[in-house]
Order: structure tokens, then sequence, then C-alpha cells
């Protein structure tokens, strides 16, 4: 295993008597695109911030590159990408002033690339700033995040502002650069674009991370949803090792979970009742969030 | 529905939403004016007291900073008291309806309210009408407020008429400008560049009613600012630069209802252009990112502030003219006599010229070091600081900028003086010479250090605080501004560094003075300083 790009080790943010991240723990590594994901206000920024030496930890540890987040982060920000959220740019700039001005502060310069990226997300570049509407201000941070050579990119909800061609110009990119070995923190809303690209996710609420993982292994943690017609009138809901028993909308169809140890024993027990259909699909992540959050299948 | 309506409903809302700001305003105003009303007797209650100051009120630097006014038989207290007050009342008055009139169109506009509100049932010019009728509202209770609070000061020689005269004159010039705001707001298509554009019209209003006033006074009528000395309250009352006021500010208002009604929600008759496709080699770090956002700004002051003591500067001939006032003096002197006296006019009109050049080019350099947070909170420094640059870098870009900034003014604006003020001399000995002027500009720069240092010190520590740097100057300039004429006692003019030094060049400057100010300066610089390194960044 290579060592990680970035590690963080309980990290603890309080502002004033508000606990904001509680222990926070993960790692990224090169080739990886980490998912974090967690509803509004759970901490996902703020850790962001901590990460870029913006606001000061209060308790733990985190390193990019082995170099401490706070006081390394001048030599840290040379070989690192970030998005932000909310994009603000400066009003009377226009976006192509902006898009070599960042640029030249990370020492590289305006490369065929970056006109490319500018024609693919189909950015005017001699619009200024305060023209441009919240897609197209996120652009101009894009742009300016992929023609930069970095070895770890962070996206803080890239997409929220992007139509669907962009996203998926964007996702591409983001591919791209997996492919080439560089770390990735992706922290965003979209479930979908975090199930498609990312290989490991960290759920975080209340400023805590609660669970880790790649999807593969989450799944294991909660039910498969199984519906199926039966040929006879058994009733599943005597059935042991199901949960939330409902009848379908037509004769002897019925839908519920069941945990993946019960699996084999339920199935065994509907082969009985001649299954006429059966339709099992894995849990998605949303439902995999949802579980976390409201403790609900 | 009507283009006015729900007109009532947002005026409701305004107040609602600007009750901090206006509270503020009216308490600040009308506790200066009744306080000064109340004081005045206590300082000009005397008939020596006041043939005193009656001369100073007529020498052409007092008149430059305060307009001209006739005095005509036994002058009173209360004369006295509208010669040194109303203009510089008014401009306050100004200030205050330029923010509030631009704060409640163009910049709702720019955040996007205006586009929620008008998608409701409200009509397409109720917006506008609403700050309308905003200002109309503070000016007129506040002018009521004056009027009261004169009537109730009581001064010996003032008037009912008068009182009401002062009240109603400044709410008018008040109104008039903040109407102007309004139009501004209308035409231009961002809210910095609608304020830019009403103070420079601001601007050149106290230009010309200054030069009217040093050289011929009645065409002060010519600037709508010149109006409120027209007032004469209390020797010859005058109503008509009130009328005149109010028919100008309906004549803008139309306009700025009918340039709303011609333009698209967001849009301006002055646009802003498409720029480059890419930077120029020069914008590369984060000194010519602060110089390429703010440049207009930055050179729009210094060039302003030149402009102002060029102004300054062409007076210098009618001040350096002792044999006017004093005909008889040459013969009894002689020659050389002449010239000295006229020198030391013209070295006592700089020095007090000089510390309010100070005062004004500080403003520009506090602007840029509590820039560095609002950045910061609007999230603009976001994008820069996940850059490889360090907090020291970007604190001394921007308090770099500032003292360069405010230390080119002041010098420009002294040199403004100087210059045009030696060249329109005929005798040229008279004049302020080199080594005169740098004794000067090196009098007033620690003052100007020490004002920017407590800015970054607040920027650096305690960023909320960060208005108090404002309150600081206002305090430093109204002592400096009033503080002979209204007799403030010592101490309050020591509480700034506005009257930590002599004045200069009428006196020598004195280098302990200098050496302690400029260690004071930068203690508060290196303590800002290393609070900045270890604060969290507040973002959005």
């Amino acid at each position: 295993m290579t060592n990680p790009v970035l590690q963080i080790n309980h990290l603890q943010k309080k502002f004033g008597h508000f606990q904001a991240l509680k222990d926070i723990t993960f790692d990224v590594h090169p080739g990886e695109v980490f998912g974090f994901i967690g509803p509004n206000g759970a901490g996902k920024s703020t850790t962001i911030r901590v990460l870029l030496g913006i606001i000061r930890a209060s308790g733990g540890d985190a390193t990019i590159f082995g170099q401490n987040v706070w006081s390394d982060s001048v030599s840290i920000h040379q070989r690192l990408a970030y998005v932000p959220g909310d994009v603000y740019l400066w009003p009377n700039l226009t976006g192509g002033e902006i898009i070599d001005l960042l640029l030249k502060m990370n020492g590289t310069t305006h490369s065929t690339k970056t006109d490319d990226l500018i024609k693919k997300f189909g950015l005017d570049p001699t619009k200024k700033a305060r023209t441009y509407s919240k897609g197209n201000r996120q652009k101009v941070a894009l742009i300016a995040a992929f023609s930069q050579d970095a070895n770890f990119y962070i996206f803080d909800e890239p997409t929220s502002g992007l139509d669907p061609l962009n996203e998926r110009i964007f996702q591409e990119a983001v591919l791209d650069l997996k492919a080439r070995g560089k770390a990735v923190l992706l922290s965003s809303h979209i479930l979908s674009e975090v199930e498609r690209m990312c290989d490991r996710i960290g759920i975080i609420r209340e400023g805590q991370i609660i669970e880790t993982g790649s999807l593969a292994e989450m799944r294991h943690l909660t039910r498969t949803m199984v519906t199926v017609t039966l040929g006879d009138d058994f009733d599943v809901t005597t059935l042991a090792g199901t949960h939330g028993v409902t009848a379908g909308q037509h004769p002897h169809e019925w839908q519920f979970s069941v945990e993946d140890a019960q699996l084999s024993a339920v199935m065994n027990a509907l082969a009985q009742h001649q299954v006429i259909t059966l339709q099992s699909t894995p849990p998605t992540l949303e439902d995999l969030f949802m579980h976390y959050y409201t403790g609900k299948e | 529905m009507s283009r006015y309506g729900r007109t009532g409903q947002l005026i409701r809302l305004n107040l609602r939403r600007d009750r901090f700001r206006i509270l503020m305003w009216i308490i600040l105003l009308a506790a200066l004016m009744t306080s000064v009303a109340w004081k005045f007797e206590g300082i000009y209650g005397t008939q020596s007291e006041i043939a005193a100051i009656k001369g100073t009120l007529a020498s052409p630097g007092i008149v430059a900073m305060f307009g001209a006014f006739s005095f005509t038989g036994k002058v009173t207290t209360a004369e006295i008291f509208a010669n040194e007050m109303l203009l510089f009342m008014a401009l306050i008055q100004v200030v205050m309806n330029l923010a509030l009139s631009v704060h409640a169109t163009r910049y709702e506009e720019d955040l996007g309210i205006t586009e929620l509100v008008r998608a409701h049932a409200v009509g397409t010019a109720a917006p506008l009408a609403a700050a309308a009728v905003e200002l109309v509202l503070i000016n007129g209770f506040l002018g009521i407020l004056y009027s009261l609070g004169l009537t109730a000061a009581n001064m010996p020689g003032a008037t009912i008429e008068g009182n009401w005269l002062i009240g109603l004159g400044l709410a008018s010039t008040g109104l008039l400008f903040g109407v102007l705001g309004l139009l501004t707001a209308q035409l231009a298509d961002h809210s910095s560049s609608a304020t830019g554009l009403a103070y420079s019209l601001f601007g050149l209003s106290y230009l010309a009613r200054m030069i009217t006033d040093v050289q011929h006074p009645r065409l002060t009528w010519w600037s709508p600012l010149g109006w409120i000395e027209k007032l004469a309250p209390y020797n010859h009352p005058n109503w008509a630069p009130i009328w005149l006021s109010l028919l100008l500010a309906l004549v803008l208002a139309e306009l700025a209802v009918l340039a709303n009604s011609h333009r698209d929600l967001g849009a301006g008759a002055i646009t802003t252009r498409p720029g480059r496709r890419n930077a120029s080699v020069f914008l590369r770090g984060p000194v010519s990112l602060i110089w390429r956002r703010q440049r207009n700004v930055i050179i729009g002051w210094i060039v302003g502030i030149i402009i102002f003591g060029i102004a300054y500067g062409t007076v210098f001939n009618t001040i350096a003219d002792i044999l006017k006032t004093n005909p008889t003096m040459q013969q009894v002197f002689g020659t050389a006599m002449v010239h000295e006296a006229n020198h030391k006019v013209l070295l006592s009109f700089t020095s007090l010229l000089a510390i309010v050049m100070a005062a004004v080019a500080v403003i520009p350099g506090i602007q840029l070091i509590l820039k560095l947070h609002s950045d910061e909170t609007r999230g603009w420094l976001e994008a820069l600081y996940a850059r490889p640059l360090s907090r020291t870098r970007l604190l001394f870009s921007y308090v770099g900028t500032a003292f360069v900034t405010s230390t080119l003014a002041y010098i420009g604006g002294l040199a403004g003086i100087v210059v045009m003020g030696d060249a329109s001399l005929k005798h040229v000995q008279d004049g302020i010479s080199a080594s005169e002027f740098w004794q000067g500009v090196w009098a007033q720069l620690p003052e100007i250090w020490v004002f920017l240092a407590l800015s970054v010190l607040l920027v650096g520590c305690w960023p909320r605080l960060k208005a108090f740097s404002w309150f600081y100057l206002a305090l430093g300039f109204i002592s400096v501004y009033m503080g002979s004429l209204l007799k403030l006692p010592d101490w309050v003019k020591n509480l700034a560094p506005s009257g930590w030094m002599p004045r200069v060049p009428q006196h020598d400057v004195n280098w302990t003075t200098f050496s302690w100010m400029v260690a004071l300066a930068l203690v508060l610089v290196i303590i800002g300083w290393i609070g900045y390194r270890r604060r969290d960044l507040h973002m959005s």
C-alpha cells in the first residue's frame, strides 16, 4: 500500500462552545477518489477548511503529503488544487484573467489544456465575473483546478450549479485524474455522482465520521430489498428473518427487506410457495444515507 | 397593478431593514448639531469673542473650508454658529444620504433581493419610490430634530425662522444628494460604480463652491452644495435655496424614474464591458491583484486629493495679499516686512490644510486594509488561500498597498497646494519653500501611519471591531477641522494622532514625536500581523 496523501486522525474543531468537529478520522490514497458525504451543517466544509489551513484544528492532527496542514500550508498548496462550494470571484476581473492569475500563483501558466477546458465547459472568458451565474463561477474555479498539475484535489460540492452536460464533463475529468494516480477528495450532495465515481466513502454526521469504506463494504451493513410474487396465499409477515413486510399492489405480491445473513434461509422458505417473479435490489447509496441519518430503512 | 403598487409595504420593509443604520446616523447628527448649539454661547457669548472669530471666519483659508458669509451690523452668537456649522453638517448629511440611497436601490439589486421582491405583485417603480420616500422621511425627521434642538438651545440671536431654515435647509440639501444617489444607481449597473459616480458629482459641487466662495461668492449659486450657505438664517433669512434644492431633487427623481422604466432589472445605461480573454503579464500575485481590482479607486483618490490640493493652491494669491486689507502697512514697515507677513499667513494656511489633507489621505488606506477582512468574509480570499501563499504575504500585500496609497495621496495633495499656490503668487519668495514642504510631509506621515496601523491591528486581531477605525478617524478629523473653532480642550485634540504633532510647516517637525509615532505604528502593525497569522479566517 502506498503512503496516504491525506491522513486525518481524531480531528476536532471548536467554535467557542460549539463543537463543530468531534472526531474525524480518514485517509485518502493516491489514485483514489474519496467521497465525503453528509447533510448540511454536518462539518464537511469545516473539515475542508481545516485541511486548507484556513482555520486551525483544536485537537487531533491532519497531514497532507506528510506535512502539517496548519504550519506547512504554503508548501502543501504548491501541489494542491481546490474548488470551493460557493465560488466568489473578484467582480471586476474577467473569468479569463482570474483563471490565469490563479494558475500563475501556483507557478504554472495558461496552457492548451486550459483552452480545451474553457471550450469543453463552454465558458466565455471575456465576461466580467460580476455578470457570471453560479454555474459559470464554478466553471472558472474548475477550469483553474483541472489545468493545474497537482497531486491532491479537493472539491467541495463542485457541481451544484452545473447543468447535466457540464456535470458529465466534470466526472470525466475526475476519472482522468484518478487514472493518472492523483488523489481526490470529493464532498458532494449528489449521491449518484459519488456512487459512480468514488472508490471509498466517508459519511459524516454531527461532526463525526460514522462510517468509512467502499460502497460494497457498506452494503453488507444494510439489507437487500426484495419484491416477490408467490403462487399461493402464503403470508410473508409470518416468515422469520424479514423486515418491513408490506403487501404489493398485485395479489400475492410482497415487498420486504432481508439482512444478508438471513438471505438463503428466506429464499429456501419462499421456494416452497411457487415463486413466480422475484426482484432483489442492493441498497443504493441513497438508501444507505437515509439509513445512517434517519435510522430507518 | 400600477407601477407604484405596494410601495407602502416596501417603505415599511426598508425602514425595518435599515433601522440600525438610520438610528445611528440620526443620533450622531442630531447630537452633534444640538450639543454644539448648546455649548456655543459659552464659546462665543461675548462681543469680544465674536469680534475675534469674525476676523478668522473672513480669512480665505476658513472661507475655503466653511464657505463665505456676509456679516452686516451687530454679529450675534447664532450667526457665528450658522457660519461654522452649516456646510460642515451638510457634508456629513450628504455622505449619509449617498450611503443610504445606493444601499437601498442598486446594492439590493446586486444582491438579487430586488429580483425576489419584483417577482411578487409589486410595481416596477415601487422599490425606487420606496427608497425615495425613505429618504424624505429620514431627512425630514432629522430636519425637524435640528430645528427643535436649536430652538431648545436658544442661542443669543437665534430666531424661530432661522432655526427652521437651518433644519429644513439641511434636510433639503441632504435629500437632493440622496436623490442624486438614486439617479446614479439607475444609471450605473452595479453599486460601487453608482457610489463612485455620485461621489464624483458631490466632489465637483464641493470644488465649485470652494473656488467661487474664495473668489466670487455670488457665483456659489451655481453649486447645489453652495445653496446651503445662502440661507443666511439669522441675518437675512432666505427660503429660496430650499425651494431650489427641492425643485432640483424633484427633477432628478423624475429622471431616475424615467431611467428606471427604460431599463431591465440588473442593467444600467453605463454597462460593464467585456474584458480581456487572458490576464496581462503584469497580473501575477496578490499585490497586482489588489491593484487590478482597486486601481480605479486608488488612482481616483490620489488624483482627487491632488485636484483638491491644486484648488486650495489657487487661493494663495488672494490670501497672501495683506496689503489689500492693510494698505498702509508697506509705508510703515517696509516691503520686506510685508513679504514676511504674507509668508506667515501662507504657512498657517498650509499647516491647517495639511492636517485636513492627511485625514482625507488616510481614508483610502483604511479602506484597503479593511478590505482584507471584507474579502475574507465574502469568500474572495478562499480561492487565494488555497494557493501557495502565506498569510504574511497576503496581509502585507494589502497593508503595503494601503500605506503607499495614503502616503502618495498625502504628498500629492500637499504638493498640489504648494506647487499651484507658489505658481499663483506674484512674489515667489512669499510662498512655501521646498524645505518647508518636506517638513510638512514628514510631520503628517506618522499620523497617517498610526491611523493605518490601528486598522491593521484590528483586522489582524479583532476584525469585528474594525468599524472603530472609522470612528477614530472621524474623531481625529472633527477635532482638527472643528477643534480650534469650537475651542475643544487639548485632551480631546490629543485623543487622536492628528493632535500629537505641532502644526507644521508653521512650526518645525518635532523629531522625538516623529520617532515614537513611527515606532507606535510599527508595533501596532507587528501585533496585527501576529494576530492575523494565528486566527481562524471567517468564510461565509
